[in-house]
């Protein structure tokens, strides 16, 4: 098992180095940079900032420099839009609101989309079936950005009930749209391949044997079918926690929380290089971290899997 | 499931008929033609009422895209100066105006744009899977036949640049170089085929111990022509069905990146961009400016899903 994750350790760690140097380029490659915007600078006030920035060094100089910082003191250097702020503080202030409605998000749509897919299977052909298949069908084609106004015409605009946007340090009642808005097309997917996975191990000798020693249904289910079935599902789990992350870019943005995605399509739109850099290696970094978890999960689960 | 019953319905047909002509068919010496894998593929498909209704319904959608401006004396850019001056009243949708969907709070007729929208939307679909198939199919057969350090090296690339978060980049190339159609099919085209790819890998691993590869090489086929004339083929039951899947997850993406107003330039539009337009004046009371779009994208968004459903039943009837 350490010999397993140690190998796979060796092979995030460069792909994480690759990241970085993959947004570092494109950064570099694009036309036009930080500076200039709107006002012309003059030439030699654009040399001096350059200078403050170290965008007057050669390229690998630059790269070397920043991935020596990231790596050994995880400092993504300054914003070069807000003079005062560091990109980690940037993130500091957005990361714990996508974490906050991203976690609700990621529990909502696992525990109701495993049950959804339990039940469907188990009441399979039934009008229960039915039900839980087409919500999960329907949920499938509501992304986060048709769920998010949908959910605002009804719960703020007829109903009033919720407010339409902002944060307030968390309450509940700023958490419920966001939370519903991200986890609908997630809670679809968990809830169709839950289903079919439980419906292919209830079909299987193994639960056919336990049923005809007579153990009741829910033992059966319960220490017997329910474990096999999840292992599709903790696949999936893996590339939601992943989506939610990155959904959290329109939801930021619709419902002004302030989280992360706001930020980084504000820096993309400011070209802010160094915030932009810094949340996309966040990001990809966290998924390579949650993949290996969910391959370490994984092995640990299903004794058949040997690495 | 129906498959008992399917057999007994083939056991009376045979019964009743198929011997009769049968016996005709050899006192005469002629050949009975049998059916192809296509040919029983299609017969399942079309027995699927689902997939169905839906392929009737995306052919509409298509349709529509086509013939609809003909009956709109809008054009999708022109602003109707009376409507954008009251767009609550003037700019509802009405068969006297002729905005039949209304207008948007700029007064542009919301049906031409919707076509527009369709139009693009449908496009970014095909073209994005278009490629995703081509490079994915390729490239997984490729790394899968050749195997070894080639293998391992081709798709330990895939893995790393599955790491990068996709969404990201994609805002950063929409960003960095301009928005436009061209950057958005760049950007899916070159980082939607990597699942395509691990997809044709496993497949052709499974593939390329069979005796006709076997043959293949015996006979002296370079390893190029092996995959294309013999591995692709094969898999191609598995490219049809996941590429029909991948044509929303495309829509999907495109209408992701206009929604955040980073997709297509005005006055062009898309699915992405109407809906977040009708999101934005949710507040005015100009409900048609969400409610039509998301008509559309959904309806396309499910036929999709039920056409690839269908088609999986139908190419792959062993896993149901």
């Amino acid at each position: 098992m350490l010999n397993f994750i140690l190998r796979r350790l060796a092979i995030a760690i460069p792909t994480i180095l690759v990241i970085i140097l993959f947004s570092f380029l494109l950064m570099h490659s694009a036309p036009g940079g930080p500076f200039t915007a709107e006002r012309k600078l003059p030439p030699e006030v654009l040399a001096n900032v350059e200078k403050k920035y170290g965008l007057d060094k050669p390229l690998y100089q630059q790269i070397g420099v920043y991935v020596k910082n990231v790596v050994t003191d995880f400092d993504f250097g300054p914003s070069f839009k807000y003079k005062n702020l560091t990109v980690n503080e940037i993130i500091a202030s957005g990361f714990p609101v996508t974490l906050v409605y991203g976690m609700w998000s990621f529990l909502f749509a696992t525990i109701i989309g495993v049950s959804l897919g339990v039940i469907a299977a188990l009441k399979h052909n039934t009008w229960l079936d039915y039900l839980a298949t087409s919500t999960a069908i329907i949920g499938s084609v509501l992304p986060n950005f048709v769920m998010a106004p949908l959910l605002v015409l009804l719960f703020t605009v007829y109903l009033n009930w919720l407010p339409g946007g902002g944060w307030e340090g968390g309450q509940w009642q700023f958490i419920i749209m966001p939370v519903i808005a991200l986890a609908t097309s997630y809670l679809a997917s968990i809830a169709r391949i839950t289903r079919s996975s439980m419906l292919e191990v209830l079909n299987s000798n193994f639960i056919r044997t336990a049923r005809s020693k007579g153990l009741p249904t829910h033992y059966i289910i319960l220490h017997h079918a329910l474990k096999p079935a999840m292992l599709p599902v903790l696949t999936s789990l893996g590339l939601s926690f992943v989506g939610m992350v990155t959904g959290s870019v329109i939801i930021d943005q619709y419902f002004s929380t302030g989280g992360i995605g706001q930020h980084f399509v504000n820096a993309a739109l400011n070209r802010d290089y160094s915030v932009i850099m810094g949340v996309t290696i966040l990001v990809g970094t966290l998924t390579i971290v949650f993949n290996l978890l969910v391959e370490i999960l994984y092995a640990w689960i299903d004794p058949r899997i040997r690495y | 499931m129906d498959r008992p019953q399917n057999s007994l319905l083939i056991v009376m047909y045979v019964d009743n008929i198929k011997i009769q002509t049968l016996a005709d068919n050899l006192s005469d010496g002629s050949e009975i033609e049998g059916r192809s894998l296509w040919q029983d593929a299609r017969h399942r498909f079309f027995k699927n009422k689902a997939a169905l209704i839906s392929l009737i319904t995306l052919s509409l959608i298509v349709l529509f895209a086509f013939v609809g401006p003909q009956f709109s004396p809008w054009d999708y850019e022109e602003i109707d100066w009376d409507a954008m001056g009251d767009v609550q009243v003037l700019g509802a949708p009405s068969f006297a105006s002729g905005h039949y969907f209304g207008t948007d709070d700029l007064g542009r007729d919301l049906y031409s744009r919707v076509i527009q929208g369709t139009q693009i939307s449908l496009m970014v679909g095909l073209i994005g899977s278009f490629i995703a198939v081509v490079v994915g199919t390729l490239y997984g057969a490729i790394a899968g036949y050749l195997g070894g350090r080639i293998d391992s090296a081709m798709m330990r690339t895939v893995d790393i640049l599955m790491a990068i978060p996709f969404m990201f980049v994609l805002i950063l190339l929409m960003v960095m170089f301009g928005r436009s159609i061209f950057m958005i099919f760049i950007g899916i085209g070159l980082l939607s085929w990597l699942d395509m790819s691990r997809i044709i890998r496993g497949q052709t691993l499974s593939l390329k111990n069979k005796e006709f590869i076997e043959a293949a090489i015996a006979t002296g086929v370079k390893p190029f022509t092996i995959v294309t004339r013999h591995i692709v083929p094969n898999v191609l039951g598995i490219v049809v069905v996941y590429a029909t899947l991948l044509v929303p997850g495309m829509i999907m993406t495109e209408s992701f990146i206009s929604f955040l107003g980073l997709g297509v330039q005005e006055p062009q539009t898309s699915w992405g961009a109407l809906i977040n337009e009708g999101a934005r004046t949710l507040q005015n009371g100009t409900l048609w400016q969400l409610l039509f779009p998301l008509f559309f994208f959904i309806t396309t968004l499910l036929s999709f899903f039920f056409i690839g459903d269908g088609l999986r039943d139908a190419l792959d009837p062993k896993d149901r």
